[in-house]
């Protein structure tokens, strides 16, 4: 029996909002295959996307804040939906955040991750992840991490608590006290050395995968390569803070660590951002995407949901028609799109036309 | 009802707001100010203590003036004490070379429920915490280099929190206490006891298994 047999896709069933960016209420039904949400800008299509990321992976692609999806003057939203038997439900207010799975709260966010379902955001701006600046490639490791291993979240999180107050330290006394800075400096590399392995294990398990997509999506072979750059380079991460103390004591801040490390993509060898195309950056930013799609598949023996924001009315009908091929097949889809004219090559399950707050169905 | 009463009964409950007379706006807004209760619990403690009767009252006025006036931290260790000293730092049977050290007196009582430990202790009053202001010279740390420089002890526990703020002490502590040639340990941080791997969370179980240990010859 091939390995397949056992992936199943994730499919989420049902989706309710409340209180959530521009929505009052929303319930809506979504399809196995391919669900289309189309509105003009600013009318909430991709905060229906976003609502059903942060129902699955309690965390938002648009914002780091949760804070910021609550609707105007309300003090909560929530957020609650069907995936394949399971029953999840998340509610956030400033003061507290409840995690429901089948009826039972769940203390730990991780038991929460555990039972939920894995996902691939696609949007416009993915462009960015090959032209603009670290920032945006660590953030895509970290997604993926955080879907691909259970302990990554934690330790990114205890990571980044550990370097806010060592940086509030060197902000904040003229005169730094070392053993109070270092108190720190070992957290950062006790919590610092696991993602370090897990993003060197994730990018090495990457690369091929993506470089496949690469290879049929631009169809020519692009030799895509991923190089993971920790800011640290070969050096222990611990020496790595020790040798930095000077540049620390200059600037003022934590100057070395995962939160500074890079992945650099390479077309042929050269870098992507400098040396290739604009279509060849497209097709590598997508590729990207794809090749977290298949990782994910491979190790989670499930089909990812692909939340695809805005990118198919943009594309002409060659490119549109090679990108819907791409997608993995099982995956269930969820949409977006301003206007519907390049559907007809398609066949949509389902169709709802959000606007002024709400939703409506429309006949594929 | 009559139309006119209600009307009037409108009016003068619009005029004379009712409210509690101020001895007890005093009680509730003396017992909102204690940890843990809102303004709800407050006001169903003070009305509670007003049916309670005097006897309940006075028993209840007694036992906050004695507390007060009689306990104090312990000189040596923060411990609560009625003496200078508290009944562990006055128990002789207790072994003298390893010290115990927790954040607040509070977290001694577990510690010496489990029966495990026979040492002594000391309390640091808090812990670091940049965010919050607390720095080092805000826990009572003098007070433990002075013991340590009087000798005796070969061990130091660090018994503090496992979140960043405990872990963060913890290594300032092990840290400033290398010059002292003690030995150093931390409670054990790996899987909890009694439970099965399920109980453990993620980061836990990743770094169990990174530092797993040999058991065996193969
Ligand atoms: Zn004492």
């Amino acid at each position: 029996m091939s390995i397949h047999a056992f992936i199943s896709p994730v499919f989420l069933q049902e989706l309710k909002l409340r209180h959530f960016r521009c929505f009052e209420t929303l319930r809506c039904e979504l399809e196995e295959g391919m669900t289309v949400f189309v509105g003009d800008n600013a009318q909430g299509k991709t905060s229906i996307l976003e609502s059903a990321c942060i129902l699955l992976r309690l965390q938002s692609p648009r914002t780091t804040s949760l804070q910021e999806v609550i609707r105007f003057e309300e003090r909560s939203f929530a957020v609650e939906g069907e995936l394949d038997d399971t029953r999840l439900q998340i509610g956030y207010s400033q003061s507290r955040r409840k995690l429901v799975v089948d009826g039972e709260t769940q203390s730990r966010s991780g038991d929460y991750l555990a039972r939920s379902g894995v996902l691939v955001w696609m949007a416009n701006d993915d462009l960015d992840l090959v032209r603009r600046g670290g920032e945006r490639r660590r953030k895509f490791l970290d997604f993926m991490g955080s879907q691909l291993y259970p302990a990554y979240r934690p330790a990114l999180r205890s990571y980044e608590q550990a370097l806010r107050r060592r940086n509030h330290i060197f902000k904040r006394d003229p005169k730094i006290d070392w053993n109070q800075v270092d108190a720190y400096t070992e957290l950062l590399v006790e919590h610092g050395q696991v993602l370090l392995a897990l993003r060197a294990e994730m990018v090495e398990a990457l690369e091929p995968l993506a470089a496949e997509a690469q290879t049929r999506v631009s169809g020519e072979n692009d030799n895509l390569g991923l190089q993971y750059l920790p800011s640290s380079r070969d050096a222990e991460l611990g020496e790595a803070y020790a040798a930095s103390r000077e540049e620390e004591l200059r600037k003022r801040v934590t100057v070395v660590g995962p939160h500074r490390d890079d992945l650099v993509l390479m077309v042929h060898g050269r870098p992507a951002d400098a040396f290739a195309s604009e279509g060849q950056q497209r097709t590598v930013a997508l590729a990207m995407k794809l090749g977290q799609a298949a990782l994910l598949r491979q190790r989670r023996g499930d089909d990812p949901i692909l939340m695809v924001d805005d990118i198919f009315g943009e594309l002409d009908k060659e490119r549109r028609n090679a990108l819907m091929q791409a997608l993995p097949a099982g995956s269930q889809k969820l949409v977006t799109t301003t206007h519907l004219d390049w559907l007809q090559d398609f066949e949509p399950d389902a169709i709802f036309r959000v606007a002024d707050g709400g939703i409506a169905t429309e006949s594929p | 009802m009559d139309a006119a009463a209600d009307d009037s009964f409108e009016k003068q409950n619009a005029v004379h707001k009712v409210e509690y007379p101020p001895e007890i706006k005093t009680l509730i807004g003396n017992l909102k100010r204690l940890p843990g209760i809102g303004p709800r619990s407050a006001e169903r403690i003070a009305v509670w203590l007003l049916k309670a009767g005097s006897e309940a009252v006075g028993d209840l006025a007694e036992a906050l003036t004695q507390a007060q006036a009689r306990v104090a931290p312990c000189q040596i260790c923060g411990f609560f004490a009625t003496e200078e000293i508290c009944a562990i730092c006055g128990d002789e049977s207790r072994r003298g070379e390893s010290l115990c050290i927790v954040e607040e007196a509070t977290d001694i009582l577990p510690l010496e429920r489990t029966g495990a430990y026979r040492g002594l202790y000391h309390t640091l009053g808090g812990r670091i915490s940049p965010l919050d202001n607390i720095g080092p010279e805000d826990l009572n740390l003098e007070g433990l280099w002075k013991r340590l420089h009087e000798g005796g002890f070969e061990e130091v526990i660090l018994a503090v929190g496992s979140d960043v703020e405990g872990e963060a002490t913890a290594h300032y502590l092990a840290h400033s206490l290398e010059s002292y040639g003690v030995k150093i340990t931390r409670l054990a941080q790996g899987l909890p006891a009694g439970g099965g791997l399920e109980a453990a969370d993620d980061l836990t179980l990743f770094r169990a298994l990174e530092g797993r240990t040999r058991v065996g010859e193969g």
